[in-house]
């Protein structure tokens, strides 16, 4: 009994080093990407809210401008007549309530909140781009510092994510189809969260698939480079991917123009 | 009113069809997770919630052993962050010791943190499959073994740290996941295999389906032979 009370004692301060020591650049970096895209999820929440608020004031402006961030700028800067004269719509004509001062600012206070809430995605954005870039500048050349960064939060650690294939990366985020594709042989998922790659959003639909295999098939060895600390071949890879992308497509419509000539 | 159940400092309230667990709390007033703690004549005790502990389903289930006694030594695989390891400590009392290991530092930090208050409790932050890591670092043979690891070979990490650090006729208790040993197939192909797996090493003396407080979960209470 008397030696557990050591052992105890040894096993409790060997194991809060060992936590001590736990904490990586990866935790860091998967904090603050779950971090933007949670405050992303309040920004929306909060002004859809103000819209509603502020369409008692001015229904007419909310339509008029599709960005939440410039529209919770505006309310704040201009005042009643200033936005109405900037959609053109003469003051008789509002179906705006005349609301007085002290409810407006109840509503402002919100407005503000909401800008701070954009000013910190900002800048919460400016160090993940600086954190991934040193950390994994191989992934960030080829995804982008966002994507990087949910990579590696889906892996759990860029060591994970270094040690994955590269059909598993395709498919990181895209989990729970995946499962039921397996347990219900639904469709199979082509990408996961490879899917708000600039490549794959702005290629056609019926190369996506093929585009997000290529894509994970260049991170995994992207990973496996910023893991092991190799040289920058970021560059490389993805010229890569663009010049296949481009020859699949060439060879894909002469392989089309031959079909149909038979 | 609150009365004993068969097994050593387990209880429980009946009140028409409901039935709640408890265990008598070692470190008065103070909650692990937010269970209820009730008072029956002087003594306090804390409630055993089924959906978050899988022993504690098993039991609602209709277990007919147990065999965990105060003074046991426990070696506790996959303790996160100390839930049931919290209510184990309750059982063994004063006298017993458990060795709670979990591989993931997040829960571990709680743990620690549990085992600061509750003098039967020591951390381990090992893999359990690597046995021959944490050999040194705990007292063994221990009298009971517990493991809720939710992996694809949890099975044969089982049986790794029972044949290392288990006594001859220890109880050893498995929680197994089916959805974490293989999604694909049904649950019950997976609990068959595994019992199977089983039956060759060690002694099965129950076995029970965790419905509906775990989905897709069996649990084992073995022997060693």
């Amino acid at each position: 009994m008397k030696d557990f009370k050591e052992l105890r004692k040894k096993l409790i301060e060997e194991t809060k080093k060992k936590i001590k020591a736990s904490v990586k650049k990866d935790n860091l970096i998967i904090q603050a990407v779950n971090s933007i895209d949670e405050a992303d999820r309040a920004a929306n929440t909060l002004a859809k809210r103000l819209r509603e608020w502020y369409s008692f004031y001015l229904p007419e402006f909310s339509n008029s401008i599709a960005s939440h961030q410039k529209f919770a700028e505006l309310i704040l800067k201009k005042s009643k007549k200033e936005l109405l004269a900037e959609i053109k719509l003469s003051p008789e004509k509002s179906m705006g309530a005349d609301l007085e001062k002290e409810d407006l600012d109840a509503m402002f206070e919100l407005a503000k909140a909401l800008g701070g809430l954009y000013n910190y995605k900002e800048k919460e954005l400016k160090y993940l781009e600086a954190a991934a870039k040193k950390h994994c500048p191989n992934v960030t050349a080829l995804a982008g510092h966002l994507i990087a960064a949910k990579l590696i939060s889906l892996a759990g650690s860029l060591e994970k994510l270094s040690a994955m294939p590269s059909s598993t990366i395709q498919l990181l985020g895209a989990e729970k189809a995946l499962f039921r594709h397996l347990t219900t042989g639904a469709k199979s998922p082509k990408y996961g969260i490879l899917h708000e790659h600039p490549l794959i959003l702005n290629a056609k639909k019926s190369e996506h698939g093929r585009i997000a295999r290529l894509l994970a098939d260049k991170i995994a060895i992207a990973a496996k480079v910023d893991f092991f600390k190799g040289d920058f071949v970021g560059d490389r890879l993805k010229k890569e991917i663009e010049k296949r992308i481009k020859g699949d497509i060439e060879k894909n419509s002469r392989g089309n123009s031959k079909g149909r000539a038979k | 009113m609150i009365t004993p159940l068969k097994f050593y400092e387990i209880f429980e309230e009946k009140k028409g069809k409901r039935r709640k667990l408890f265990t008598k709390n070692l470190v008065r007033g103070r909650q692990v997770y937010g269970e209820k703690l009730v008072r029956d004549k002087g003594v306090e005790f804390r409630e055993w919630n089924p959906s978050k502990s899988k022993p504690a389903a098993a039991i609602m289930k209709g277990l007919n052993q147990f065999g965990l006694k105060p003074g046991d030594k426990v070696l506790y695989l996959g303790a996160s962050s100390g839930t049931t390891v919290s209510h184990f400590s309750d059982i063994v009392g004063e006298k017993g010791m458990i060795f709670a290991l979990d591989f993931a530092p997040r829960v571990v930090r709680d743990l620690v943190m549990l085992c600061e208050v509750r003098k039967n409790l020591a951390p381990l932050l090992e893999n359990a499959f690597k046995v021959d890591d944490y050999k040194d670092k705990i007292i063994h043979p221990v009298d009971f073994l517990f493991q809720d690891i939710a992996q694809k070979n949890q099975a044969e990490i089982f049986m790794r740290n029972v044949d290392a650090f288990l006594k001859k006729g220890g109880y050893c208790h498995l929680a197994v996941k089916s959805r974490s040993v293989d999604v694909t197939k049904k649950p019950g192909k997976v609990f068959n295999e595994v019992k199977a797996f089983l039956r060759e090493r060690v002694e099965i003396v129950d076995y029970r389906e965790l419905g509906p407080f775990e989905k897709d979960h069996a649990y084992f209470v073995c022997k060693k032979r």
